[in-house]
């Protein structure tokens, strides 16, 4: 198998370049181990040091002016690009937070209020409750305390996010397609598919899950 | 889990429906199915495939929303209808819930019917 993929360009916000280079180093240990050849575009007159320093991290052969060598940045055995794994910035002054134990139903009620004062459409603000409503859902399966809401928005995107103590370890969590039959997995994959971007950090102390959705430009979904 | 399950949140009628072939089993539900009620729904849905219905028809007509672990117990009710040799059936879910089961391809496992009456007719 063979593809091309440029997910990384210059003019995404600096939250996709976050996320990208995070997929891109994903890239690696999803197809670990397939006969796959993957050729990633990146643009080096255009792209900042920084994003250029993680893609030489995140591929084990870098094409340039013609020539090719195997690259000694290249994070064998696998790790996330430290872009990834840094804290995200700190939410808008102006966001509102809500700490919920069972009462899903509510979280579902405010991220729906937001996502029409922000002016999502219908079907999108939908999109939103749903995953929302599955990572809030993931704080009562897998902790025994209350997890937060935190939304804003600006006229671009609005952001919800969910902080809980929950722990998940597996870096490829929510981008496999579960088998559909199936009995659980279906959760965070549903959050990928219906969410524009997903930042997803996790240590010992907890999750923080950040969901956006665009307002300005909303993409083309199913 | 530590949480009980939100009886009011989500509201569930169950009837034996008499019609020109043979009975059916018709569940509706209404409200929002998530994981503070999947157990209770799980339940209810355990005690009518243990019937042996041949058919048995989920209404979703009502329901606002549907989370994963709602779709969970509909794939294990769909499972053991299978094994009985009887038919699931899903009817009129709202768009958000039609997403959600296209997205999962739940749909490619359980027929999905635009109303009560094409379920019947299968």
């Amino acid at each position: 198998m063979r593809y091309v993929g440029e997910p990384i360009w210059a003019s995404r916000s600096p939250a996709e370049l976050r996320e990208a280079t995070k997929h891109e180093a994903l890239i690696n240990l999803a197809f670990a181990g397939a006969e796959a050849e993957i050729l990633c575009p990146y643009d080096s007159t255009a792209l900042a040091p920084a994003v250029l320093a993680d893609a030489r991290r995140t591929h084990s052969l870098l094409l340039s002016g013609g020539h090719s060598g195997t690259r000694p940045d290249y994070a064998v055995p696998f790790r996330l690009p430290s872009s990834g794994s840094l804290p995200l910035p700190a939410p808008r002054d102006d966001a509102m937070s809500y700490t919920y134990r069972t009462d899903l139903s509510q979280v579902r009620a405010l991220v729906l209020k937001h996502a029409m004062d922000a002016g999502l459409p219908d079907a999108r603000a939908n999109d939103l409750v749903l995953a929302v409503s599955e990572v809030a859902a993931n704080t009562l399966r897998h902790t025994r305390s209350s997890g937060t809401l935190t939304i804003w928005h600006d006229p671009d995107e609005i952001i919800c996010e969910i902080h809980d103590e929950g722990v998940i370890t597996d870096p490829l969590a929510g981008r496999r397609e579960p088998p559909p039959d199936a009995l659980g997995g279906h959760g965070l994959w549903l959050v990928h598919q219906v969410c524009d971007l997903v930042e997803l950090r996790s240590d010992n102390t907890g999750t923080t899950i950040r969901m956006h959705m665009s307002v300005s430009s909303p993409r083309q979904r199913n | 889990m530590w949480y009980n399950s939100d009886v009011d949140l989500l509201t569930t009628s169950v009837a034996t429906v008499e019609s020109d072939s043979e009975p059916y089993t018709l569940i509706e539900l209404t409200g929002e199915a998530d994981v503070t009620n999947s157990d209770a729904l799980r339940d209810l849905l355990d005690a009518e495939v243990a019937k042996q219905p041949r058919t048995l028809i989920i209404d979703l007509s009502g329901l606002r929303f549907m989370d994963s672990s709602a779709l969970h117990v509909l794939l294990r009710a769909n499972r053991t209808m299978d094994r009985q040799g009887g038919v699931l059936a899903l009817a009129s879910p709202r768009d958000a819930v039609a997403k959600m089961l296209r997205l999962t391809a739940a749909d490619q496992l359980i027929p999905v019917y635009a109303s009560v009456g094409e379920a019947t007719a299968g």
